[in-house]
């Protein structure tokens, strides 16, 4: 049986570890407001680009006259044989099962979808990339020259990684968002692939959230999300989240901003004939990018404040698991003193009775 | 006319937030195709907006310029909402990384060769810098 001063020295050492994950849980919570403030504050801006672009696709003039479909490269359903993933992942651990639920809903996605398909990965995220580069190979392009965009070496394999962007995340910009919306785009236009899609965590509140798998090209109708894989939370998961939110001061339902997003909602799409600065086409062009941009910055985003929030609750469950921890060596310790005590005692009383 | 109702309600947004939301009683934009004015009553106009400066006039809290590159800007007759790409106030400009930006531009200016896109893209970085740049110099 371990001797007093042993468990002391642990207890001692679990609440160390306690204090650790009590202050990690308080600056997620910190972090998990900032997140949620950007996410809101980033909401209006992609609500009227939304907006704009779907009152422009009202317009006759961008329409091809012979299919009566939207004449736009980014509109064009092609068969999907070489589809783009971007995962979007946490950059650290310590997050509970926030990083294996997002890569596992993407292995589900590589792995499980109709065979044959070729797959390129953008990874977002530091996990998402260290785990997927140990897994499938890099793709390798020739050097671009000046009159020649670079071209792809041979595939090595039927999913390689076209590229990562570790650190995205840290430090949030639009700028790079946008830089990365384009390379995607630019792809598609030259029919490199087929579709893209985009793998995250969506996140309305801490309470509601789930990892999903959201088609972001071909555009079928803006403002339209197309889902194609979700996986939601055990109510278990949520509950935990939940206590979690509450004892850290985290608001479980998100500030009411519905009046704000009517508002928004009526950008560019108000009754009257507008005068075109630019041609209706021009326009539309022009926003595309970034309207996929703001999809791509939204879901990251979300995913940012999921990932504080994962953290916040597992931090939470950790600092609970050591406070049990702590009461029961506690116990158990004063157990093993009162018997060494009550030993001894048996020892004098013995001893003395030998006399 | 000049009545103190005939006041515009005016939005700077960003894709990362809300930059600006209050009325002014004139607006100077940097559309792609030129600046202009707009004052309460405009017709209804959607443009395109290139890099340069956003100017309030008679906003309660005294004029403002926003420096902003690249986005759009839909005018109402009561109210503008401008969508930036990125928008800074001249004091937030840096520069140092402005001029390295134009550096930049001049170079991929220099190594566009024929390709039509690549030109666009090295004009799009140089006016963006030199945006910057006039607005940033221009307080001093």
């Amino acid at each position: 049986m371990a001797n007093v001063l042993d468990l002391r020295r642990r207890i001692r050492s679990v609440k160390n570890t306690r204090q650790i994950t009590k202050a990690m849980k308080m600056v997620s919570a910190a972090k998990l407001r900032r997140a949620q403030e950007r996410m809101v504050s980033a909401r209006p801006y992609a609500q009227m680009i939304a907006s704009v672009l779907d009152s422009l696709t009202r317009r006759i003039d961008i329409f091809d006259e012979e299919t009566g479909s939207l004449a736009h490269p980014l509109f064009a359903v092609r068969e999907e044989k070489r589809v783009l993933l971007v995962v979007i992942s946490g950059d650290k651990g310590f997050a509970g099962a926030f990083n294996s639920n997002i890569l596992k809903t993407a292995s589900n996605f590589l792995e499980g979808a109709e065979a044959g398909r070729e797959i390129d990965i953008e990874a977002v995220g530091r996990k998402a990339r260290d785990l997927l580069r140990r897994r499938y190979p890099v793709a390798e392009y020739s050097e671009a020259t000046e009159e020649k965009r670079s071209t792809r070496q041979s595939r090595k394999g039927r999913v390689e990684m076209t590229g990562d962007h570790p650190g995205m995340l840290l430090k949030l910009e639009s700028d790079r968002v946008l830089e990365l919306a384009k390379s995607i785009i630019d792809r598609y236009v030259h029919e490199e692939i087929d579709a893209a899609y985009i793998v995250f965590n969506e996140f309305k509140s801490v309470i509601q959230q789930r990892v999903i798998v959201e088609k972001i090209l071909p555009l079928i109708k803006i403002g339209d999300q197309q889902v194609t894989d979700s996986a939601e939370p055990t109510a278990e998961e949520r509950a935990r989240a939940g206590q979690a939110a509450a004892t850290s001061g985290v608001p479980l339902t998100e500030a009411d901003t519905h009046e704000a997003e009517e508002e928004d909602k009526k950008f560019g799409t108000a009754n009257v004939d507008y005068i075109y600065e630019q041609p209706p086409a021009e326009l539309f062009e022009a926003l595309l990018p970034r309207y996929i941009a703001a999809r791509l910055f939204h879901a990251m985003t979300e995913s940012v404040a999921a990932e504080h929030a994962a953290r916040m609750t597992a931090m939470d469950s950790a600092t609970n698991n050591a406070s049990d921890m702590i009461d029961s060596l506690t116990l158990h310790m004063n157990r093993v003193r009162q018997a060494a005590i009550t030993k001894e005692i048996i020892e004098i009383v013995s001893g003395a009775a030998a006399l | 006319m000049a009545d103190s109702n005939n006041q515009l309600r005016v939005r700077l947004v960003t894709p990362e937030r809300v930059l600006f939301e209050s009325t002014a009683s004139a607006v100077e934009l940097p559309g792609r195709t030129g600046h202009m004015e707009v004052l309460y009553g405009h017709a209804p106009l959607l443009t395109e907006l290139g890099a340069g400066d956003v100017r309030l006039h008679g906003a309660p809290e005294g004029d403002a310029i926003y420096n902003v590159s690249w986005g759009f800007a839909e005018v109402l007759p009561e109210r503008v909402t401008i969508l930036a790409n990125d928008a800074l106030k001249p004091a937030e400009i840096d520069v140092k990384r402005a001029n390295e930006q134009l550096d930049r531009g001049h170079k991929l200016w220099n190594e566009a060769g024929d390709s039509e896109a690549a030109y666009d893209n090295a004009l799009e970085v140089i006016a963006e810098a030199e945006a910057k740049l006039a607005t940033a110099t221009e307080k001093h």
